[in-house]
C-alpha cells in the first residue's frame, strides 16, 4: 500500500484522482488506525456487512470519472505510470449512469432493525450465504453497542458459520470466524500490528485512533506477555473468602466459538466483563489486574488455569475488558460441559465512591453437539 | 554421488503433485461491478468516521482508485 500511495499521491495533490478506501473489517476504526499509522489519508467506507459481495480482499480497482471500471489492479508498471495507462487517459461517457443505491440499508437507525430485516431475509432463504453473513455482522454489530444483548455474539458466530457452510469459497467470511475462534494451529497474525502501530504513532507524538472495541486474544498470533507475566501459579482465592459482587458492579457475560462444538473440539470461550453504569462503577488501576480463574472439570484441557486482563493506563477507566481463552474438549464430552470459574477484581463505586475488591463466580456452559 | 543424490532429489520433487490452491485463491469470478466495462457499485457505505451513507457514485467526475481491503 504505501508503494501505491506515493505512485498516487502526485496525481491526487494536482486533482486528476481521488482514492477511496473500502475496509471489510467488523470494527472499521481498527483500518483507520492502521492507515494513521501508514499516513494515508484516504476516506474510510466501511463495509462490515460485505455488501458488496466480495469473496476475498485486497482489491483495487481504478474507476474512470464516469464510475464505470476500467482495471482491477493498479495498471502500473516499471515501464508505464499509472497516469499513462489510466488517470490520464479518456474514456467515452455512457449513455446513462447507474443511480446511487440508498437501498434499505439507511433507513436502519438501530442494529436492532437491521437484525430484524436480516432475520426475514435468512428465513424466506436459508440457504442465502450472503444474508446469512449480513446477520452474522450484525449481531456482532449490536454486541458492540449499546443495544447489546448477551447472546448477540453466540447468534453472530451461528451465522456467520452458517454462511461459510454454504459457500466455504469467501475468504472473507472464513476469516471473521476465524478471527474470534481457536487459536489456529498455525496462529494468523490478525491485529499483531495494532501493538507495532500504537508504539511508533506515540514516538511521532501522534494520538492514535482511539479503538471502540480491542482485540481479544484470539485476535493476536502472540498472547499479551503482560497478561502471561501477571497470572497467577496457584488459585487466588481457594476457600471463597473474598466478597461477592454478583453483577452490582461489574456484569459478565461468556461466550463459546463455535456454541455448538463436536466431543474433542477446541473452542474459543470469551468472558466480557462491563462496568454497571447503574452504580457508576468503575475499575481500579493502582491495583492489581483483574485475575480469571477457572477449574475445568476432569479431561477438559485449559492452556492455563489463569487469565489476566490487563489494567487500562489511567488511575480508574470504566472501559468493558474481555479474555478469551481455548478449551479443549475430551472425545468422550456429551451433553453439557460446565467449567466453573470466578473473575477477581478492583472495582470503585460511584465518583470518589469507595474501591472494593470483590470475586464473581461464573459459569461456563458448553453444550455438546449430540 | 552428492550429484546424483541432488539429481534424484529434484527428479522427485518434480513428480510431486502441484501444491493444492488455498481454499481462499481468487477462483471465483468477481461479481457484476467489479470487472472492467462495469458500472462500479452504487450502494451507499458508511463512512468509517461519522456513519455518514457514501457511495463511491458521489466521487464521479474524476479518476477513482478505490482500495478495498482489511487491516487483518
Amino acid at each position: 500500500m504505501p508503494v501505491w500511495h506515493a505512485a498516487l499521491e502526485p496525481f491526487e495533490k494536482a486533482g486528476k484522482v481521488a482514492v477511496v478506501a473500502v475496509v471489510q473489517d467488523q470494527h472499521p476504526d481498527r483500518a483507520r488506525l492502521f492507515l494513521q499509522w501508514k499516513r494515508v489519508g484516504w476516506p474510510v467506507l466501511a463495509d462490515s456487512l460485505d455488501l458488496l459481495n466480495l469473496d476475498t480482499v485486497p482489491l483495487t480497482v481504478a474507476v474512470d470519472e464516469y464510475g464505470i471500471v476500467r482495471f482491477t489492479e493498479l495498471p502500473m508498471s516499471a515501464t508505464k505510470t499509472i497516469g499513462e495507462t489510466f488517470i490520464d487517459q479518456t474514456y467515452p461517457k455512457p449513455a446513462s449512469l447507474p443511480p446511487i443505491d440508498r437501498g434499505r440499508f439507511e433507513t436502519f437507525t438501530t442494529w436492532t432493525m437491521a437484525i430484524e430485516a436480516f432475520e426475514r431475509d435468512v428465513q424466506r432463504n436459508p440457504n442465502d450465504g450472503p444474508a446469512q453473513f449480513r446477520l452474522g455482522s450484525a449481531y456482532r454489530a449490536r454486541y458492540d453497542s449499546r443495544e447489546r444483548r448477551t447472546t448477540d455474539f453466540a447468534d453472530a458466530e451461528r451465522h456467520w458459520t452458517r454462511a461459510l457452510d454454504i459457500d466455504p469459497n469467501r475468504y472473507i467470511w472464513r476469516r471473521r470466524v476465524q478471527q474470534y475462534g481457536p487459536r489456529m494451529a498455525e496462529p494468523y497474525a490478525f491485529f499483531d500490528w495494532i501493538r507495532d502501530a500504537r508504539q511508533e504513532l506515540a514516538a511521532r507524538g501522534e494520538t492514535p485512533v482511539p479503538l471502540a472495541v480491542e482485540p481479544g486474544d484470539s485476535e493476536f498470533e502472540k498472547p499479551d506477555p503482560r497478561a502471561l507475566a501477571k497470572a497467577p501459579a496457584a488459585e487466588p482465592d481457594p476457600r471463597g473468602r473474598i466478597r461477592r459482587d454478583a453483577g452490582e458492579f461489574i456484569g459478565i457475560d461468556a461466550t463459546a466459538v463455535p456454541a455448538v462444538p463436536n466431543a474433542g473440539d477446541t473452542v474459543r470461550v470469551h468472558v466480557t466483563f462491563r462496568p454497571n453504569a447503574a452504580t457508576k462503577a468503575h475499575w481500579n488501576n493502582t491495583a492489581e489486574p483483574l485475575v480469571y480463574w477457572m477449574t475445568p472439570p476432569s479431561g477438559v484441557t485449559v492452556a492455563s488455569r489463569a487469565v489476566v486482563a490487563p489494567n487500562a493506563a489511567a488511575e480508574v477507566s470504566l472501559e468493558t475488558r474481555t479474555i478469551d481463552y481455548d478449551v479443549t474438549l475430551p472425545a468422550s464430552a456429551a451433553g453439557r460441559v460446565t467449567i466453573p470459574g470466578y473473575a477477581l477484581y478492583y472495582v470503585c463505586e460511584d465518583v470518589n465512591g469507595v474501591c472494593m475488591y470483590r470475586r464473581h463466580d461464573v459459569t461456563v456452559t458448553i453444550p455438546v453437539k449430540h | 554421488m552428492k550429484l546424483a543424490a541432488a539429481l534424484a532429489l529434484l527428479a522427485a520433487l518434480a513428480a510431486q503433485p502441484a501444491k493444492p490452491k488455498p481454499i481462499w485463491a481468487r477462483n471465483n469470478p468477481l461479481p457484476t461491478g467489479f470487472n472492467p466495462g462495469e458500472a462500479f457499485p452504487t450502494i451507499a457505505l458508511p463512512s468509517a468516521v461519522d456513519g455518514r451513507p457514501t457511495s463511491v457514485a458521489e466521487f464521479r467526475g474524476k479518476k477513482l482508485i478505490v482500495n478495498i481491503f482489511a487491516s487483518w
